[in-house]
């Protein structure tokens, strides 16, 4: 296989000119093995890519990429409101061909032609049904927000299935 | 390429990246740095719905040319 669909969910705190913001993301992204490389193609959202030597390597810049798109846009807004709608409009702006890309190597997957090689078959599994692309941008700074720790998650990524 | 492919285009330049704007889409997280990638220009041109062949004229091997053998619907004519 030379597509991989992945499912990732990333959280961040970003500063922005008044306020502190979580940005938590469930996205979609489709890895490709192009040009002799791996490309990581933001599928939702759709305006991102990167790569790398490695799977790995790609992954990490797009990590990276991303949350300096946040911090970008943060530095656009010149309040919260304004920050929270750049950041759903760039999240939203799906990638059509992408996407049928991205359930092209679902079905793929799914059909069990072929196996994914090492290390995609090292990943988790999510489900694709379950996992659905989604954003959710909260003021941090709030009075009435509550801290736990049970609030921090690392970086996920996973390999998506179908249900 | 952008001149002459995605007419109205805009861009600017953002702390970490090259911000562009086309028929209603923004990209934001194209390269600063010269020397960009293909896969950048790749993806940039297909999000942002400019046209492939126009794209394909100024920067060669962006995307694989299509010949008429290989579309259906030129076949036919």
């Amino acid at each position: 296989m030379n597509n991989y669909p992945l499912i990732f969910a990333f959280r961040d705190a970003v500063s922005g000119n008044g306020y502190l913001s979580g940005v938590t993301a469930t996205g979609r992204a489709l890895m490709a093995h192009e040009d002799g490389q791996w490309w990581m193609y933001g599928v939702c959202p759709g305006g991102i890519a990167e790569s790398g030597s490695t799977m790995q390597e790609a992954y990490l810049r797009f990590r990276n990429t991303y949350k300096n798109a946040l911090f970008d846009m943060a530095e656009e807004a010149k309040s919260f409101p304004g920050f929270k709608e750049l950041v759903r409009n760039f999240f939203n702006d799906k990638h059509e061909e992408e996407e049928e890309n991205w359930q092209s190597a679902l079905r793929e997957l799914r059909s069990g032609k072929s196996d994914p090689a090492t290390p995609f078959s090292e990943l988790p599994r999510w489900k694709a049904e379950s996992n659905p692309p989604e954003i959710s941008v909260t003021r941090l700074d709030a009075a009435s927000q509550t801290f736990v720790a049970s609030q921090n998650h690392g970086d996920l990524y996973a390999l998506a299935e179908a249900a | 390429m952008l001149q002459n492919c995605a007419p109205g285009c805009t861009w600017r330049f953002s702390t970490h990246n090259r911000v562009i704007t086309f028929n209603g889409h923004v990209y934001r997280t194209f390269p600063k740095h010269d020397n960009v990638e293909l896969g950048h220009i790749r993806k940039m041109v297909r999000f942002l719905g400019i046209d492939q062949d126009c794209a394909t004229q100024h920067i060669p091997g962006l995307f694989k040319v299509k010949t008429p053998a290989a579309d259906p619907a030129k076949k036919s004519k």
